[in-house]
């Protein structure tokens, strides 16, 4: 038996509830009643707290309106990496879904691939119609690990996207600041991930422990540690920069990302999720790069 | 855009901190010595727009593009390469 086919025995009857749950939270991603246009200047599309320039200086630069006009950029190039996320985390899936030892297990994994494919729906509806996609900047060629690693770093690697993109989500489905759209947006990915993240967070425990002791611990702990600054890294897109009117958004970008202001709020983001994967050993350190 | 000797020196440093005891020149086979695993190429590719002022389009790269410094100098040099 894979280590992940014992993991995932232990939380069937989490499974089995979510499922249930997502069947009564079916929702149809195409009776949306998206408006004509949108007015970037005048409307909030992101939290400005959320705002990957706030704190630093040249959040102070901008006046109302360009700070306003950030903020749908910044909304555009999240969404995007949700996108990219999600077509990862889809494949990853797709890839379990009905595989020999798994195929027990297969109901939730096709509600979770049902719903984050709604989310692109939605996350590709906003950026077509008012803005764009954001080319993806991050890339995995394959790497030749043991099956068991490679599902372990999967569903750790989602579950800590997850935990970032949701308290986004959170807080932004509750701003009432922002244009009804992008609060419809985040709130339904929200109600979503809340049931992923309960099943993430168990699974995870319970694969690090079925696997336990890992030969490959260090590599994976490394990885990881990666994982959390690559993340962390696409919140600052100087392809969004740009497209605000903002010079020299590389520069800009590097200026943010190290900005203390930048540094503490990505340590607060991450809080919960790093209290997860320590409480199960998975990490016995925060991230070196990523705050 | 840095200059191709700036470019060079901004990616002995970023390996650098990645070799840890290993020894590496500019034509190492820097993933097949394990110096660099896929986890860093994000990292790599945003390291290498910002040296060159362009964006980088990841749906195009090929694995054989970070096999070395030299070759990330040949592949990733200037605006246009």
């Amino acid at each position: 038996m894979s280590v992940l086919a014992a993991a995932l025995a232990e939380v069937a009857p989490t499974a089995d509830r979510l499922s249930r749950l997502s069947q009564r939270a079916y929702q149809n991603p195409y009776a949306v009643d998206w408006p004509s246009t949108v007015e970037p200047e005048a409307d909030w599309f992101g939290s400005p707290e959320y705002v990957s320039l706030f704190g630093t200086p040249a959040w102070s630069e901008l006046d109302e309106k360009g700070r306003r006009r950030l903020a749908f950029h910044e909304a555009a190039g999240f969404y995007s990496l949700n996108i990219h996320g999600e077509k990862s985390l889809m494949q990853g899936l797709a890839a379990r879904l009905y595989r020999s030892d798994l195929t027990e297990f297969t109901g939730y994994l096709h509600h979770f691939l049902d719903e984050e494919n709604k989310h692109s729906v939605y996350f590709g509806g906003f950026c077509t119609r008012y803005a764009r996609v954001h080319r993806a900047r991050q890339l995995a060629f394959t790497a030749d690990r043991p099956r068991d690693v490679a599902d372990f770093l999967f569903f750790a690697q989602t579950m800590i996207f997850e935990e970032i993109v949701d308290h986004y989500n959170r807080v932004q489905a509750r701003d009432r600041r922002l244009h009804p759209l992008a609060r419809f947006i985040n709130d339904s990915h929200h109600r979503d991930e809340a049931r992923h993240l309960a099943f993430g967070r168990q699974l995870v425990g319970a694969l690090w422990a079925a696997g336990a002791p890992w030969p490959q611990e260090a590599e994976i702990r490394a990885d990881l540690d990666r994982f959390f600054t690559i993340t962390w890294r696409d919140f600052y897109h100087p392809d969004v920069y740009a497209d605000a009117g903002i010079a020299d958004p590389w520069e800009v970008a590097d200026a943010a990302w190290s900005a203390p202001a930048q540094r503490a709020h990505r340590r607060r983001v991450s809080d919960k999720c790093l209290r997860v994967l320590t409480a199960a050993g998975v990490l016995t350190e925060e991230p070196t790069d990523a705050f | 855009m840095r200059s191709e000797p700036e470019i060079r020196s901004a990616l002995r440093t970023y390996v650098s901190r990645h070799a840890g005891d290993v020894a590496f020149t500019d034509q190492t086979a820097l993933f097949s010595v394990r110096v660099l695993r896929s986890i860093h190429l994000p990292e790599l590719i945003m390291l290498l727009e910002r040296l060159r002022g362009a964006p980088i389009d990841v749906e195009q790269l090929r694995i054989g593009d970070f096999d070395s410094i030299d070759a990330m100098l040949t592949r990733f040099g200037g605006p246009h390469a």
